[in-house]
């Protein structure tokens, strides 16, 4: 029985939830009927909760080029890309890839998750490097440097002077040093000070790895990500990225200048290791990345969208996370608010996702939407009329805000 | 001797006062409180008080150290380590 005992308590927690009301971790899309609209709970729902940032989950292009790679290279490679799964398309997007982000190598995974896992424990030797992470960086971040074994040390979120400290301390005997950051984080939407990073993570001989999961595509003059914005993709030693956003399909990549990268092929387990993407998968996302290539427009639509809801939400006085970005967050003031107001939301046909501690930066509650480009003005409509809806129906969803939190949000606008 | 005991009592105390407010129970802090069993305290803040007391004596003290802690004073025996190695 001892086995299961360490559940117990997520396990009351999470049937809570379910008692409560509708369990925002058992949500079921039960049809899906656009990039922007599903029938959850036998109702149509506005879907601003997936990551669909570029709304390209039905384009005509991608589908086609999935069931043309259907049709001629089958259902799935049956291989790993290491050993036996790698076909001309992985090769072509990798290419695709690396010129789109001005970089010379790139490294194709099977997700966004096993992209960073991969990176981090392939380049690290546990016995003489250093990893060195913002505080607020994601699982898979983590996650790399437990599979690394190699020592990991946080800084704080978006501190480069905390960095700058933490690496003047290392002992000068450690070899490698790889900083980790992301581009926009996806749980407040804030975006990182790459270049700042950059000029203190090279000042003390360490590479710097961004992942712009969430910003590729969307950030940036060309979409490169926040890096470009940042004026910054020139000094990144490793980008790392996600088919499963802005491309709309699933997968993963790593970018770099550096030729070393292509060592990662024999040295990172979860490369060598699982399945490589199917061929509809890759014949979809490199679909999808001429798609954003060719329309600039989409992103313009989708930060069109993003600022108008985030001066809906500011009016109505709700408590933004950050400045606009393609993810608003907004905070409550703790779980119980977060969950009923979570479930008003999804009553009155809208689909955000909610966020709660542990998983989150400073223990924050919160109400996380992603914007669309796809998301029509109708779309946009419902959206405010919900929220406006939910901010009057709970007395405290409006202005919860710390002073500190609202001073720290401030310099960064 | 006594100074290093001074010291680790200082870390100790230090150490108290970082948790006190999540000490929602009100339970008496000791070498042996367990943080996460008899603190409910979650990892991610146990990782949070940690860059606190790594900016108060400026030194760093790595993730895989503090996820191999479970006790108070396992955490103040971790730190005065670190403490020792990197002055």
């Amino acid at each position: 029985m001892s086995l299961f005992d360490k559940f117990e308590k997520n396990a009351a927690l999470y049937n809570q939830l379910s008692e409560a009301g509708q369990n925002p971790f058992t949500v079921v899309m039960e049809k899906v009927l656009g990039p922007t609209r599903a029938i959850i709970k036998g109702r149509e729902t506005v879907l601003a909760g997936t990551h669909n940032y570029l709304g390209q989950t039905f384009e005509p292009n991608a589908i086609a080029a999935a069931k043309e790679a259907l049709d001629k290279e089958g259902t799935g490679t049956t291989g790993s890309r290491f050993a036996n799964g790698t076909f001309s398309g992985h090769k072509m997007l990798e290419r695709d890839l690396a010129d789109y982000l001005g970089m010379t190598h790139c490294v194709v995974f099977s997700t966004g998750y096993t992209a960073n896992l991969g990176a981090i424990a392939g380049l690290i030797n546990p016995a003489d490097d250093v990893v060195l992470i913002d505080a607020d960086c994601h699982a898979c971040i983590y996650d790399g440097c437990a599979l690394s074994g190699a020592e990991t040390i946080r800084f704080r979120h978006n501190d480069p002077e905390s960095l700058d400290k933490r690496l003047a301390r290392l002992d000068p005997k450690v070899k490698g040093k790889l900083v980790c950051i992301e581009g926009m984080y996806s749980m407040f939407g804030d975006i990182a000070p790459v270049q700042e990073f950059v000029e203190v993570a090279h000042r003390h001989g360490a590479y710097l790895l961004v992942d712009e999961a969430h910003s590729f595509g969307v950030y940036g003059e060309t979409g490169k990500g926040v890096s470009e914005a940042e004026g910054a993709m020139r000094g990144i030693d490793f980008y790392t990225g996600t088919f499963s956003k802005a491309l709309a399909a699933i997968g993963g990549f790593v970018a770099s200048n550096h030729p070393e990268l292509e060592y990662l092929r024999f040295s990172s387990r979860p490369y060598q290791f699982t399945a490589s993407p199917s061929p509809a998968t890759i014949a979809s996302a490199s679909a999808a990345l001429a798609n954003i290539k060719a329309h600039p427009e989409l992103r313009d639509k989708l930060w069109a969208n993003a600022r108008r809801l985030h001066a809906a939400f500011t009016q109505l006085g709700l408590n933004i996370a950050a400045p606009p970005a393609p993810v608003i967050s907004v905070l409550l003031p703790n779980r119980e608010l977060a969950f009923a107001a979570w479930n008003f939301l999804l009553e009155n046909g809208v689909y955000v996702n909610m966020a709660i501690p542990p998983g989150t930066p400073g223990k924050e509650s919160l109400l996380r939407l992603a914007v669309s480009s796809a998301h029509t003005n109708e779309d946009i409509d419902r959206l405010v009329a919900a929220y406006t809806a939910m901010a009057d129906a709970f007395e405290g969803a409006r202005v919860t805000a710390s002073a500190e939190r609202v001073a720290s949000i401030q310099s960064k606008s | 001797m006594t100074e290093i005991q001074e010291d680790d009592d200082l870390v100790f105390h230090k150490i108290c006062s970082l948790l006190e407010p999540l000490n929602h129970k009100g339970a008496k802090l000791t070498r042996d409180t367990d943080l996460i069993a008899d603190l409910e305290v979650d990892s991610v803040s146990v990782l949070d008080i940690v860059m606190d007391i790594e900016d108060n004596y400026d030194i760093s003290i790595p993730v895989n150290t503090i996820s191999e802690t479970r006790t108070i004073g396992e955490l103040v025996d971790a730190i005065h380590a670190i403490k020792k190695e990197q002055s």
